[in-house]
């Protein structure tokens, strides 16, 4: 057990290593990019948290990153607000939006979850149309200041770096058990102790938290500018795709499941013939297609059939289950 | 154990290559971005697909005038290698478009941007790393005014507001009864617009009836063509874009609502775009507009219209048909890419961005050959609007007429 934690270490410090030396070797258009990664890192992280660890599925996750995403681009542009100081501010503020979510999300479950945060997803970013003196309406908003492609990407891996070892002191403690438990049978769950709506509710709050600085950090990797269109349903739905490429349940695979939903789009316009001329959609609904044949447990699914090559299966682990 | 280390191992390898070989493809940041002793990298963002994207021939235009001037020795023997965009009139998609040509690209300048609230959306992006955005497809004022504080940024055509004011005191001057009701796009575009002619119509903008909005991406306007009728308006005013212009022509004539007169903004007075709303039923006689460039069809005689229709011979082809059907925006995308080359020639022999913006805000010609005859392109380190001039034209002659101008050249119109 030891051994193999050493082990999960030394993988982590070399990805942790590589991020960081990474933005020296890079062009400021690829340093955006990279925070662009970061960010997908992030909400796929958090959307794990709650559909991975939890069992609860969202495609409303583009709504929580539309009111992080705001938070900052409000607070910046009416308050002259440090952009650093709004990065909490939105992980607060989705946390209540996230935990007040969680609260009617209790009555469903399955399909019927999902459908509820798709309403989500498709309501709130109409929200800044209505209220269009306050947003921006469809003209966006913009932040009083907007950061540079190297501070972007600085910033973005610390947050994604503070955020996954707090996912991961999180979900390796009781809370993560509750949750495991609650994902693999509510039954087993209640009659164990496991109070039910506390756990679901804060799942979905922690998870919206992580949406939220996701959300920020995606508005100022936009030149801070918060448009609704830019909160669309297809960026609830990349996420999801991004924590299915990772692979459920782990943490070992975000980095790869944000890697594909980030960069893909930008690699599959150049796909000859297909790939050209509006044909990058195609492109990456076929690779996903694709991927989800060969990798149905994604990323994370792969490393345990490479690790189980390895060695003779013998230990359950608790952390990956 | 040691299976598990050469796992990390090859992973931790396969890291580092990878990294070696992003940083190998990223190469050496250029000194002067987008510009070298024999070309010029421009671009461009526009709607070619989308709500606006009646608007594609703009860019087409303006690729075809570039060639033919690149077949020309080019600018100081420089060529202009344009890069179009596709934005679908989403400033969402704007932006990060707007940085790829900054960052990847590595444009000298984005010349001719279409859209008010994409330019709006990129504007401090731009003007922030001191990237020239200069001659926009857009009139709304901003860029005009807002010179100091967003220096790099310059217009091109008339400014809504003026355009707006023209219709209103033609409203106040000649129907001074009417009740008047409005449809404008929901936001800074359609507002400003608004403004213009309330200013316009000044004592008398206590006759607007009924002012209705909608939004750019909203599939039908029904609702509020059906509010102004049932408030007895008789003068309809349009400021929209060009495919909820024509909805909303052909959604007047359909629920049986029959104005006195009707007006339509400038970008929307395109001839396809009458011939189009009057082939799906639309009553389009009498229809009021305003333009400040040549026609394509009844100004052929111009030397400007002549040049275009060669250029686009040899270099567009299959923009052609819609030119000699009167597509104004071939002529305007013409118009703009002059204006360019005209700014890029008189920027020194070795070009700045700075010396491009000086050039820009020096303008005194009179010699555009794409612009309505008598209109000069103006500007000074304190007038940053370069057209300023505008026709008023009505149409008649239904589903085959044409736009005849009336009046004298009117200007300046803010």
């Amino acid at each position: 057990m030891n051994a193999r934690f050493a082990g999960r270490l030394v993988v982590i410090a070399a990805v942790a290593l590589v991020i960081a030396l990474l933005p020296f070797g890079l062009t400021n258009y690829h340093q955006g990019l990279g925070a662009r990664v970061g960010v997908y890192f992030i909400a796929i992280l958090g959307l794990n948290i709650l559909t991975g660890y939890t069992g609860q599925i969202s495609i409303g996750h583009g709504a929580f990153m539309a009111i992080g995403g705001y938070t900052t681009a409000i607070m910046s542009h009416d308050h002259g607000t440090n952009l650093i100081a709004t990065l909490p501010l939105a992980f607060a503020i989705t946390f209540v939006c996230g935990l007040l979510v969680g609260v009617p999300a209790l009555r469903f479950s399955g399909v019927y979850l999902a459908l509820a945060t798709f309403a989500l997803a498709v309501s709130v970013p109409q929200l800044p149309l209505k209220f269009s003196k306050f947003t921006g309406g469809s003209n966006g908003i913009r932040t009083a200041t907007a950061p540079g492609n190297s501070w972007l990407y600085g910033v973005t891996w610390a947050c994604a770096a503070i955020g996954f070892v707090g996912a991961w002191l999180l979900l390796r403690g009781r809370t993560g058990r509750a949750f495991r438990a609650v994902r693999d049978s509510e039954l087993a769950a209640t009659s164990s102790g496991v109070a039910l709506p506390i756990y679901k509710t804060l799942a979905f709050g922690i998870s919206a938290a992580y949406a939220g600085v996701a959300g920020s950090l995606f508005v100022l990797a936009t030149a801070g500018f918060a448009q609704p269109n830019e909160f669309g349903i297809i960026l609830s739905l990349e996420i999801l795709i991004g924590a299915a490429v990772a692979g459920l349940g782990s943490l070992w695979g975000v980095v790869v499941g944000a890697v594909f939903v980030g960069l893909l789009p930008e690699i599959s316009a150049s796909v000859p013939v297909l790939g050209s001329g509006h044909g990058q959609d195609v492109v990456f609904g076929l690779i996903v297609i694709a991927v989800m044949i060969l990798l149905p447990n994604g990323f994370a699914g792969l490393l345990r059939l490479v690790e189980s090559r390895f060695k003779t299966p013998i230990e359950s682990d608790s952390t990956t289950s | 154990m040691s299976m598990k280390r050469r796992l990390l191992a090859v992973l931790a390898g396969a890291a580092v290559v990878a990294t070696a070989a992003v940083t190998a493809a990223s190469g050496a940041p250029a000194a002067d971005p987008g510009i070298t002793s024999t070309s010029i990298k421009i671009g461009g963002t526009f709607p070619l697909t989308g709500v606006a994207s009646l608007y594609k021939t703009i860019p087409a235009a303006e690729k075809a005038y570039y060639d033919y001037v690149n077949d020309h020795g080019g600018v100081n023997g420089r060529k202009i290698d344009f890069t179009i965009l596709d934005d679908a009139y989403d400033p969402s998609k704007t932006v990060p478009l707007a940085q790829q040509l900054v960052e990847q690209t590595k444009v000298f300048a984005v010349v001719g941007s279409l859209g008010t609230a994409p330019g709006l959306a990129t504007w401090s992006y731009l003007n922030r790393n001191k990237v020239p955005q200069v001659l926009l497809a857009t009139g709304d004022s901003y860029w005009g005014f807002s010179y100091k504080k967003y220096p790099w940024t310059t217009g091109w055509q008339p400014d809504y507001p003026g355009e707006a004011k023209v219709y209103g005191k033609y409203i106040a001057a000649n129907m001074p009864n009417a009740k008047v009701g409005v449809l404008y796009q929901n936001d800074a575009y359609g507002k400003n617009y608004y403004a213009g002619l309330r200013v316009g119509l000044g004592a008398k903008k206590g006759n607007i009836v009924d002012a209705e909005s909608y939004d750019a991406t909203a599939p039908n306007v029904t609702q509020q063509i059906l509010s102004m009728k049932s408030k007895g308006a008789d003068v309809f005013v349009v400021f929209a874009t060009p495919t909820p212009t024509i909805t909303s022509l052909v959604t007047a004539t359909k629920v049986g609502w029959t104005p006195t007169a009707t007006f339509i903004n400038n970008v929307s007075a395109n001839r396809l775009f009458l011939l189009a709303a009057a082939g799906n039923g639309a009553n389009v006689d009498g229809i009021i507009s305003t333009t400040y460039t040549s026609s394509s069809t009844t100004q052929r005689s111009l030397a400007g219209v002549k040049l275009a229709s060669s250029i686009l011979d040899q270099y567009a082809p299959a923009l052609k048909a819609s030119f000699d059907r009167g597509d104004a925006n071939i002529i305007y995308g013409f118009g703009v890419a002059w204006t360019f080359v005209y700014a890029l020639q008189h920027a020194g022999k070795n070009p700045t961005r700075a010396s491009l913006m000086k050039a820009l805000r020096s303008l005194n010609t009179g010699a555009n050959p794409f612009v309505y005859p008598g209109i000069r392109l103006k500007t000074s380190a304190k007038d940053n609007f370069p057209i300023e001039q505008e026709i008023m034209i009505k149409w008649g002659g239904g589903a085959t007429g044409d736009w005849t101008p009336f009046g004298k050249l009117l200007g300046p119109i803010r």
